[in-house]
This record gives C-alpha cells, sequence and structure tokens, in this order.
C-alpha cells in the first residue's frame, strides 16, 4: 500500500519532468510556427522535429523503466539529409504526427497530474501542521495555501483535517494518476498499430511453424490409425471370409469360427473408424457445445472432478476443440499420473482471451519436457493456436495447468 | 511347403494361419515382430515367409528390413511381402536384393484366395509376384515409351511384371501360349530389351525398364 503509494508518486515525478520538457517543447513549437509565418521559422523545423524525437525517446525510456514496453517506431537507418528530403521523411511517418500528440497531452494533461501529485503533499504538509504555528505568523497571513482567511481555532481545524482526507484520497488514487498520466505514452509513442509487424510476423512465423507441425503430427497419427487399425481390421475381415468360404466345402466346422472372427473384425473396424473421426473432432462439442462437452469429461473422469464453465460467449470451433482436447488430456493425465483425489476444471473468458485452468490436489512432478506425453500434445496444439500454456508442478503438488487462447477474430 | 508368418496384428495373424492351414501349407510359426520372425527362420528353414511390412516398435518398414536380412541368411529362403498401401520404394529395395523368389502383394490381395496361394506357390518356387497396383504404379511412370505398344501387349507386359509365365499369361487373357509367346517378342523388341527364356530373368528385366 505504502510503496504503491510511493512508486506511484515516483512515476508522477518522473512524468512531471518530461511533461515540463514537453510543455517547453510545445511554447517553442508555438514560436517556430510563428516564425513561419514571416519564413525563418522554416529553418527550423528539422531541429524541432530532432527535439521532439529526443524528447519522445527520453519518454519512452522512461515508461520501458516501469515494465511499460513502448518499443521505438522510427525506421530504422541512415537519417536523411538535407532539409527537404528530412521533412519529407518526417511528413511520411506517421510516429511524427503521433509524437506530437504525444507532446500536446503530456504537455498539459500530463503536467497537471504531475503537479497536482507532487505539490499536493507540500501543501498538506503546511495545512495539517498550520494549526501548531500559525499564532506565530502576523495576523495578515492567516491563510491557506489557495488564500482564504481563517482566523478561529475551529477553521483551523477543519482546513488539517480536509486537507489529511484530501491528501489519503490523491495517496489511494495515485496509481491510478500514474497510468493516466503514462497511457499518452504508450498509446501514442509505440508503433501505429498497423506498424508494428515485425515482432508479430516473427511470433506468427514461430506459430504457424508449430501449427504446421501439430498438422503433420495429426495427419501421421490419423494416418497410422487408419492403416494399422480400421484397415488391418478390413484386411482380416476379408482374409477370414476367404477362410470361410473356403472352407465351406472341406471343413464346415470352421466356417462358423471363421465367420465370427470376421464380424469381430468388422466391428472392431467400425470402433477404430469412430475413434479416429472423433479425434478429428468429438462430435459431442458439435451435439451439446463446449460445456456440456467438458460436462461429459469431468463426469467419466476417474478422479472426482468441478467443472465451473463461466459465461464464454461465441468462440471459433477450432479454439472449442483445442480447449476440450486440453482438457481431456489434462484429466487423463490426472487419472494416470496424479494420485489426486480431486480436480477443478475451470473456464473463463476474458476479452479475446479463453482461459482453461485445470487443477489437482496430486503429488505433483508433471513435467511437459519429454515428448510424446499428454502435456506435449497439449501445448502443440494450444501454442498452434497462438495460445500460451503455464505449467505449475511442485514435486509434491499440486498441479495446475493454465492455458490460455486468443479467441478474437 | 512350410511357410513362417511375421504379422503384429493378431487377428490377422490367426487369420492368415487359419487360411493358409485350410490350403494345405504347413505354418511352422507366426511371429508378431521382426526379431522373432528371424529366430523363427532361422529355427525352422521354412520354404516361405509370408511378411507384413509394418510392424513395432516403429510401424515403417521392419518387415522389408526383416525380409531383406532373411533373404540374406537365407539366400534359398522365399519372402512374400504384404502391404497395407503400396510404397514403390519398399518394392524397389526388395527387389534389389534379389526377384528371385521374392513377391510384394497388398494385404487384401489374402483374400481372392487362389491368386493369393498361386502368387505364394510361384514364389516358393523362385519366381517373382507384384502387385498389380504396383505395376500399374510403375507403367504410369513409364507412359511414353509405353505408347508404342498395343493395348494387348500391355496387358501382356502387365502380367509378366506381375511375375507370371507364359501358361499363365494365355490363361488369364484366354489366349494360346503361342500368341503369348508373340506378344512377348514384339514387346521386347520394341522396349529394346533382351530376350530371356528364363522366368525370372525376364520379370527382372521388366521390371528394370518398368522402373526407368
Amino acid at each position: 500500500m505504502t510503496r504503491d503509494a510511493f512508486e506511484a508518486l515516483e512515476r508522477l515525478a518522473g512524468g512531471l519532468g518530461t511533461a515540463l520538457l514537453a510543455l517547453l517543447t510545445l511554447a517553442f513549437w508555438v514560436l517556430v510556427g510563428a516564425a513561419c509565418v514571416v519564413g525563418v521559422g522554416l529553418l527550423m523545423l528539422p531541429a524541432m522535429l530532432a527535439l521532439t524525437r529526443a524528447l519522445a525517446e527520453r519518454e519512452r525510456a522512461r515508461l520501458n523503466r516501469w515494465g511499460l514496453e513502448v518499443v521505438s517506431p522510427y525506421p530504422v537507418g541512415e537519417a536523411p539529409v538535407g532539409w527537404t528530403a528530412r521533412l519529407r521523411a518526417a511528413r511520411a511517418d506517421p510516429a511524427t504526427f503521433r509524437d506530437l500528440s504525444w507532446l500536446a497531452v503530456h504537455g498539459t494533461l500530463g503536467l497537471v497530474l504531475g503537479l497536482v501529485a507532487v505539490i499536493l503533499p507540500m501543501i498538506t504538509l503546511r495545512e495539517a501542521t498550520f494549526p501548531l504555528w500559525w499564532r506565530f505568523l502576523p495576523p495578515d497571513m492567516w491563510v491557506t495555501s489557495f488564500g482564504v482567511p481563517v482566523t478561529t481555532w475551529p477553521a483551523m481545524l477543519a482546513v488539517a483535517v480536509g486537507a489529511v482526507i484530501i491528501q489519503v484520497i490523491a495517496v489511494l488514487l495515485g496509481p491510478r494518476m500514474a497510468r493516466w498520466q503514462a497511457r499518452s505514452g504508450v498509446r501514442l509513442l509505440g508503433p501505429h498499430p498497423s506498424i508494428d509487424l515485425s515482432q508479430r510476423v516473427a511470433r506468427l512465423t514461430a506459430t504457424r511453424a508449430g501449427a504446421l507441425r501439430a498438422h503433420a503430427a495429426e495427419l501421421r497419427r490419423i494416418e497410422r490409425s487408419l492403416h494399422d487399425g480400421a484397415q488391418n481390421r478390413l484386411v482380416a475381415v476379408v482374409v477370414m471370409v476367404a477362410a470361410a468360404r473356403r472352407a465351406l466345402a472341406r471343413d464346415p466346422a470352421l466356417v462358423d469360427l471363421a465367420l465370427d472372427r470376421a464380424q469381430g473384425a468388422a466391428e472392431q473396424a467400425l470402433s477404430e473408424l469412430r475413434g479416429v473421426v472423433r479425434g478429428l473432432l468429438p462430435p459431442i462439442l458439435e451435439d451439446r457445445g463446449l460445456a456440456g462437452a467438458l460436462n461429459a469429461l469431468a463426469a467419466g473422469s476417474q478422479v472426482p472432478c468441478g467443472l465451473a464453465v463461466g459465461e464464454l460467449g461465441q468462440l471459433p470451433l477450432s479454439v472449442e476443440t483445442t480447449a476440450y482436447f486440453t482438457v481431456a488430456e489434462a484429466l487423463t493425465n490426472v487419472g494416470r499420473h496424479s494420485g489426486a483425489r480431486r480436480a477443478q476444471v475451470t473456464l473463463s473468458r476474458d476479452r479475446d482471451l479463453l482461459r482453461v485452468v485445470v487443477t489437482d490436489d496430486g503429488k505433483g512432478g508433471a513435467d511437459d519436457g519429454s515428448a510424446g506425453t499428454g502435456l506435449a500434445g497439449i501445448r502443440r496444439r494450444v501454442e498452434a493456436h497462438d495460445g500460451v500454456v503455464t505449467l505449475s508442478s511442485p514435486q509434491g503438488g499440486p498441479t495446475r495447468i493454465e492455458v490460455e487462447l486468443p479467441c478474437g477474430s | 511347403m512350410r511357410i513362417v508368418i511375421a504379422e503384429d496384428d493378431a487377428l490377422l495373424r490367426e487369420g492368415l494361419v487359419l487360411l493358409l492351414s485350410g490350403e494345405g501349407f504347413e505354418v511352422v510359426a507366426a511371429a508378431p515382430d521382426a526379431d522373432g520372425f528371424l529366430a523363427a527362420v532361422a529355427e525352422h528353414h521354412p520354404d516361405v515367409a509370408v511378411v507384413d511390412v509394418r510392424m513395432p516398435p516403429t510401424h515403417t518398414d521392419e518387415g522389408i528390413r526383416a525380409a531383406v536380412k532373411a533373404k540374406r541368411l537365407h539366400p534359398k529362403l522365399a519372402v512374400l511381402v504384404l502391404s497395407a498401401y503400396v510404397e514403390q520404394a519398399f518394392a524397389t529395395n526388395l527387389l534389389a536384393e534379389s526377384t528371385h523368389g521374392v513377391g510384394y502383394l497388398l494385404k487384401e490381395r489374402v483374400g481372392r484366395v487362389e491368386e493369393f496361394v498361386d502368387a505364394l506357390r510361384r514364389v516358393a518356387a523362385g519366381g517373382t509376384a507384384m502387385d498389380p497396383e504396383v505395376v500399374a504404379q510403375l507403367f504410369a511412370r513409364r507412359s511414353d515409351p509405353l505408347g508404342r505398344l498395343t493395348a494387348r501387349e500391355r496387358e501382356v507386359l502387365a502380367l509378366m511384371a506381375e511375375g507370371l509365365g507364359n501358361t499363365a499369361i494365355a490363361e488369364r487373357l484366354v489366349v494360346s501360349d503361342g500368341g503369348v509367346q508373340k506378344h512377348i517378342r514384339s514387346i521386347f523388341a520394341k522396349l529394346d530389351l533382351a530376350p530371356t527364356d528364363q522366368l525370372d530373368r525376364r520379370v527382372a528385366a521388366v521390371l528394370h525398364y518398368l522402373d526407368g
């Protein structure tokens, strides 16, 4: 609480510093703008742009120090040479106008917030201690900080108490004020949303590779379960039927055995096909929706399992499928390895994120480093969706798997 | 005729044993994996081995590798490989070892018992049995030079590639032996192949030609 308050004050004071510089720069801009009318100001434009950028860079560094990541949006490489080239480059760069907008907001609103935060404690100190030393002053100085005359003890005390109350409110609002002050920088000093592509591209490339890997692994799994499963059963049916036909003439006693085996093999082929199809897209998801499908999973869990599904809204089918498999795999793991007595599945939606949390009170020690475990499968599927898996499973438990899936458009 | 089977699927293994025993073959061992198969071959010295391509542990080409190894260790052993699907590389691997007493068939051919038994006997006698599907894929690859052949000649070539002898080809196509021989001479001339009367050399030449 106190730490938050002091941190907020420190941030606001730091913001006040750049805000004062921003105000100064704004004043320069006004002067240069006026000078442009008569012509000389035009010569100063490149210098003013450079000054604005320098100040913006300073603010970015300050925000980054406080953990608000603001990436510098300026193009990398040689700066253009010459007045025209520099102005043209600045005009073409959306960052220029965003910098100027920030200058205007931070130099005014940011300045006011910083001033309030820094000066208010001084005023409070004066008002709260005023009752102790006002008697020593000449009567014409018996006024509050805002110039209101006070002459009686009750009025004096009321002012002191009021100042303290206002200060408490200011302290409580401190972190929020710091956020307000930083907001213009966070919004305007970062790259324009359409420019911030490189990081996104790098990330997409990685997740796309993950998606392709997951896709290839899925295809391999399907191919294998078809070839080694259903197809083998069907071959067995063919062989058994052939054996039965050949036995008809020679050894009628064998016919029934062979046909019985053939029937069994055909039934197995059907169940294997069902298994493959279920692995592609669980029909229960289509029939009952995610909540219903999870209900069935929880009910079928080896370990008693609680289920809490919040308001999820509309979700893409692929996200629902991934969430379903995550829970299915996680509960299978719980049943097989954890030795838990209870498990809990929680789904919630936070704007563009679907959060799936599976916890158990088992012995922990789950590790997704080794390939082939259900956890590695979860990670592959989730990362293919740009999602994040967080696993916490200390020896002795409990185990908690949290999956965040982006589900915006 | 003594047979060893290598097939990891229990039901299919049982089916093969049932079917082949019913046809009068003596199934001396049926192994579920490559190691068991090689051990059984070493122990029983069978005439023919019937081997599934995909077996544990990796379910890829264990059967082919085991068949090639068994063939190397026991040159007189005939090997008939059964595959769930046609993989040209498998057939090529197998034929690279030898065309003598080698077969490669799709699994479901087992159901056409007479043809399957015929192929099995052919392989056991030192001949070759290639699945029509394999031959069709090879044909697709060499469609250009094969265009010089008549439709009937292509049919004869395909049956030759499958490993059938003249009489068998004549029976399949319902023509006379002499007619088949005439077609074969014409095919060899058109494809510029050295004529040979020995069946397995002929199959080797044809398959080698088709494999490009």
